[in-house]
């Protein structure tokens, strides 16, 4: 009898630890998931009409508006090329960070984890001082009359994948490289034995083992450039079409806000991101299928 | 045969340290070039010209960039012990009591990696932007957004120094000892992973003195960190915002010199430990 009412009183209990959840469900409750799902629902909604509870002109102007289609595609294509050259990059500094051990790689490890955290205003100063208008860079190139140096221009999209570039090095080389440890030193031994050159063992062997890793890097890398935020405001301010100075312009913008138009736009960009992360998983299964085989 | 492979692994090992150096030059050079222009007057042709301290002593004698500093460090400290102690919390009840709640508690510390900045600050904005009362005050919607923006990163953090650890067996050697498992979690459980806990914050602290854009949408005029005070000191002169980033490349540096510490402290430790 006595076991039984313990018992209970336990059960009891432990319903009781369930307060020490409280605490975390609100804050996401408050701060993650009422404000996007009031997003979502807003993004339905007319900045016109406060009436209106469902319309889809927001998504149709954005789709039939030359200006908006101009954002998507810049924001695509300047995400696309950094995530693309950062991950090719990733991949070949991870890979000599694999293969040396020494003074040369622990360098290398501090100087990706110092500058990872380079971006934003102080890279677009940075790269501004170097290749801006009146930059170090330009003003020698001028000097010296180099073509490809007077023919850059900083403010455009050039200047942007540039800049992403660079913020995306650091972040993708330092995921990628505990990666590797995965791929192990007898296996390369095993292949050279057999005949395999160098190339063959990365294609046949390391880059199959590393397919997920260097997909999950992917997804985290476009994410990291298609939300990117300060790094273009600093450059161009709102001169140049791109998702998220557009999504920002629209909810703080200095001469009308128009917020139910911000969320639609909001919506379009997780969109796209959840479009590429479903794409890299479904890559990933497709391209270890022989795993599980 | 054998020469053959070490003759590769030599071309390798050359191949690596050149690609190393290129990259470590590559991510230098702005850095570089930013703390030569803070410390000379002009720098138009290859050589810089005129060496003084002269951008870091206006920087010093502006009371506005210290207000700046004090509210970035407040409004890193805040954030980073409510996210902890939440988690904590979070962690320990799953952990312990309901472990089929634990992938439920997970997802929900993933999403802020895909809405990230923009979408968080300005989906909070309009939810309480008009609202008047404590959730439309601004600094507790910008406290709010920093929660949610490090989450994922502390969660990780202690999360994953807590499979490091083996958890149920420490929890039931100190319940058999006589201690009640909320005891044991906090006085047994928090000390063996504090190393883990220090590491995360540290690196949310990296993340949040970074920001521009939660600070800008959520906050009005009156709040200003260092990326903003940063922003408006370009508009001022090139050559304070130079110093301004030197400076704050600096106390990043530090930040990340002390994971760095603290990462290889207990990787020490455990190794030492293995080995008895």
């Amino acid at each position: 009898m006595k076991n039984v009412t313990s018992a209970k009183n336990r059960n009891t209990n432990k319903y009781l630890y369930l307060l020490a959840l409280l605490p975390f469900v609100i804050i996401v409750l408050l701060y993650e998931l009422v404000p996007l799902f009031m997003l979502i629902v807003d993004s339905f909604g007319s900045d016109a009409d406060k009436a209106v509870l469902f319309t889809l002109e927001n998504y149709k102007k954005i789709f039939t508006t030359l200006g908006y289609q101009k954002s998507i595609t810049n924001s695509l294509k300047i995400t696309t090329v950094s995530t693309i050259v950062g991950i090719i990059i990733a991949f070949f500094g991870a890979k000599a960070a694999y293969n040396s051990r020494g003074k040369c790689r622990s360098i290398f490890m501090t100087v990706l984890n110092m500058t990872s955290n380079f971006a934003g205003v102080p890279l677009a100063f940075a790269y501004m001082i170097l290749l801006g208008n009146i930059g170090v860079i330009t003003q020698i190139g001028n000097l010296y009359g180099i073509e490809f140096i007077q023919n850059f221009d900083l403010y455009s999209s050039q200047g942007l994948i540039l800049m992403y570039i660079y913020f995306q090095i650091p972040l993708s080389t330092l995921l990628l490289i505990p990666a590797f440890n995965g791929v192990r030193k007898e296996w390369r031994e095993a292949n050279m034995l057999l005949g395999g050159s160098e190339g063959t063992f990365w294609f046949k062997v390391g880059i199959p083992v590393l397919i997920p890793s260097i997909f999950g890097t992917i997804s985290v890398l476009f994410a990291n450039a298609l939300c990117a935020y300060a790094t273009a405001y600093a450059l161009v301010m709102n001169n140049f079409k791109l998702l998220p100075l557009d999504i920002s312009a629209s909810f703080t913008g200095d001469i009308a806000s128009k917020p139910k138009f911000g969320a639609a736009l909001s919506v379009v960009m997780m969109v796209i991101m959840c479009a590429v992360i479903l794409l890299d998983n479904y890559i990933v299964k497709k391209t270890t299928a022989w795993k599980t085989r | 045969m054998e020469n053959e492979v070490k003759t590769m692994n030599k071309k390798s090992k050359v191949f690596s340290n050149i690609f190393m150096t290129c990259v470590i030059v590559w991510l230098l050079f702005p850095l570089a070039a930013t703390l030569i222009y803070s410390l000379f007057r002009n720098w138009t042709e290859i050589i810089p010209q005129g060496f003084s301290f002269n951008s870091y002593i206006t920087v010093f004698s502006n009371p506005n960039f210290f207000s700046a500093l004090y509210q970035t460090v407040l409004l890193c400290i805040v954030p980073i012990i409510i996210t902890i102690i939440v988690v904590l919390l979070a962690l320990f009840v799953t952990t312990v009591y309901f472990p089929n709640l634990e992938k439920y508690v997970q997802m929900l510390c993933m999403i802020p990696y895909t809405i990230q900045g923009v979408i968080l600050s300005v989906s909070i904005l309009s939810v309480y932007g008009k609202s008047g009362g404590f959730l439309g005050n601004r600094m507790v919607m910008l406290i709010g957004a920093y929660c949610i923006i490090i989450l994922p990163h502390i969660y990780q953090g202690i999360r994953n120094s807590m499979h490091a650890i083996s958890m149920t067996t420490l929890i039931e050697a100190a319940e058999m000892l006589g201690a009640s498992r909320l005891y044991a979690f906090f006085k047994v459980i928090v000390p063996n992973i504090i190393t883990g806990i220090t590491v995360s914050s540290l690196l949310a602290v990296g993340i949040l003195f970074g920001d521009y854009v939660i600070i800008r949408n959520l906050s009005g005029s009156g709040t200003i960190n260092m990326q903003i005070y940063l922003y408006q000191a370009m508009k001022r002169s090139t050559d304070e915002s130079s110093a301004v980033i030197v400076l704050i490349m600096l106390l990043t540096f530090a930040i990340t010199a002390l994971v760095l510490y603290l990462q290889s402290r207990s990787k020490i430790e455990k190794i030492q430990k293995e080995g008895r």
